[in-house]
């Protein structure tokens, strides 16, 4: 079931640079979302572009959902400005939501936009007490905001080193478990910027190890209809239908693909 | 609010454009689909076409470009997959199709009148900018266009409506051609061809380069060219291009249509034009305007 809600908001802050939380109350979408999966945001009710914005689900629970966002953008902008009160107009939840984790030991890497499914996947792991490794990149340490805890397996990578681990989320990686070092049932989650994804896609290949992808891609509807949100998967990739084999939609198919079965994170 | 294209009455003058409402169930958590006037469903080919690749869309201010290239199933499995959900519908149903050469068109045509299905009639594509199968090189010539009519009125007895493309010189020629080849109606406009550029990477933000732009950003365009395909044809006009509100339903009457479609404005909110029929139903009686007729075609021009 996909809902059209108004979700109120309770709470919308930076917490860190330029990067921010809304938590909404949206019952219908809160009570029938899953980890991975995605709303469709209309910025304001007088919004006079055409597209909505889509925006990952960072929590679900107690009737409210909540979103993570970089605010970059004419949309970002507006929602950073979200007073508390505001009734914004939600479609979701959308796309499917992470598998497998629950037989593996789960890594789960973030970063930059790609932190809101993430943590989502994080705290169900935490909750359904499954042992499993975080990883977060950023560029230096004001984009993070939650602490460097080797200890409990969670590490952060800053590119200049003003936090955790100095390098990129996949220089982590190499660092904590050198080739060969996985145990059997690892499996890898992204979600993060393409160049990243793409990097965390060859070091899974390199390691054979199994590995799901949140993608970002351009989109408009959100449900199927408009057909604008591809991702060119390998041809030989069997899908129910037809004419979406080669040219998946992030909405339908997605946004979670293997790495696999796609041809690049772009 | 009721109004009729031949012998077929709509329960609102607002039906969904092509491709931006799939074939209805797809939003039918979102929507009472059956509330619309009628639903207008993808474009449907000869055979099966998996798109262009991607970047397929790009957003432009008040509107966006796409370039999807007409992605569907094809008519057989169109025929049996389809259909079927298409039957269940209680509003009214017309077939989009789309193709490359007459054959195609006409092999597309026939296949779906031998299914029986509940569809009242046929919007043809001959106005798809994005690929060369789109049917554009009817779309911009009047005999083709005229053939085309001719040999898919002799196939059908359901509506016949023939789908314009801005892209031309005279717009109203191509009408004229659709009339004289025996055409209910003509639909005007469909996408008109644009070009968005990536400054930083200096690429074209849709892989094909060039586009269809679509939603608010033409809708003075999509006016001028019903207003012009009124003045030339005797057969009802169905407006389309950028709606997002009752009053822009009012301005296409005004400019000549009888009936419009919304597209694009779909994606943001799949409930529009049923939303819209009610404000529609507000605007009418606050105006004293008894029926839609009292509307189509009657700008009144400055008279200095």
């Amino acid at each position: 079931m996909i809902y059209r809600e108004m979700g109120k908001v309770i709470s919308n802050e930076e917490i860190a640079e330029g990067i921010y939380k809304t938590v909404f109350i949206s019952p219908n979408i809160s009570s029938s979302s899953m980890p991975g999966q995605f709303v469709n945001i209309l910025p304001s009710l007088d919004w006079r572009n055409v597209m909505r914005r889509p925006m990952s689900i960072a929590s679900q629970g107690n009737d409210e959902i909540s979103i993570i966002y970089k605010s970059v953008g004419e949309g970002t902008r507006i929602m950073a400005n979200w007073a508390i009160g505001e009734k914004v107009d939600l479609i979701g939840p959308l796309g499917n939501y992470w598998e497998g984790y629950k037989s593996s030991f789960p890594i789960i890497v973030g970063g930059g936009v790609g932190i809101a499914p993430i943590l989502n996947l994080h705290d169900v792991l935490l909750e359904k007490k499954i042992d499993h490794c975080l990883i977060m990149g950023a560029r230096h340490s004001g984009e993070h905001f939650f602490p460097h805890e080797p200890q409990n397996k969670v590490f952060l990578s800053t590119d200049d080193g003003s936090l955790g681990i100095k390098g990129n989320v996949v220089d982590i990686l190499k660092s904590i478990y050198p080739i060969g070092k996985h145990s059997q049932n690892t499996k890898i989650f992204s979600c993060g910027p393409p160049m990243m994804m793409d990097e965390v896609r060859n070091y899974s290949n390199e390691n054979k190890l199994d590995c799901d992808l949140a993608l970002e891609t351009i989109m408009a509807c959100g449900f199927g209809i408009c057909q604008g949100c591809t991702v060119e998967r390998k041809a030989e990739t069997n899908g129910v239908h037809s004419y979406r084999n080669r040219f998946a939609l992030a909405c339908l198919d997605g946004p979670i693909f293997n790495a696999e079965e796609i041809i690049s994170c772009v | 609010m009721r109004v009729k294209l031949k012998d077929i009455e709509f329960s609102s003058p607002i039906l969904t454009a092509s491709g931006t409402y799939g074939y209805g169930h797809e939003v039918r958590d979102m929507a009472d689909v059956n509330q619309w006037g009628g639903i207008i469903t993808k474009s449907v080919t000869r055979h099966p076409r998996e798109g262009n690749p991607p970047p397929r869309i790009a957003e432009t201010r008040s509107g966006m470009i796409n370039s999807i290239g007409l992605a569907n199933l094809g008519v057989e499995k169109y025929c049996n997959e389809i259909i079927p959900s298409l039957n269940e519908l209680q509003t009214k149903v017309i077939i989009n199709i789309a193709g490359s050469a007459m054959k195609d068109y006409l092999e597309t045509m026939e296949m779906l009148e031998s299914k029986n299905g509940k569809h009242v009639g046929y919007e043809i594509n001959i106005s798809c900018p994005n690929v060369k199968e789109g049917g554009i090189e009817f779309g911009v010539n009047c005999e083709m266009t005229e053939q085309l009519t001719i040999e898919m009125r002799k196939r059908t007895d359901k509506l016949l409506i023939m789908k314009l493309s801005p892209n031309v010189t005279r717009i109203e020629d191509i009408a004229q051609a659709a009339e004289s080849g025996g055409a209910d109606a003509v639909s005007a406009i469909n996408t008109v061809v644009g070009m968005a550029i990536d400054v930083k990477t200096r690429r074209p933000k849709l892989n094909t380069a060039f586009g269809g732009l679509s939603g608010p950003a033409i809708k003075p365009i999509a006016i001028a060219n019903v207003h012009k395909v009124f003045k030339a044809v005797n057969i009802p006009i169905i407006g389309i291009g950028g709606i997002a509100t009752a009053k822009d339903v009012v301005e296409f009457l005004l400019a000549g249509a009888t009936m419009v479609q919304i597209g694009t404005m779909n994606y943001q909110n799949p409930n529009l034009g049923i939303q819209l029929k009610g404000e529609l139903s507000e605007y009418y009686s606050q105006n004293e305007i008894e029926k839609t007729e009292d509307l189509i075609g009657k700008v009144e021009y400055h008279s200095n």
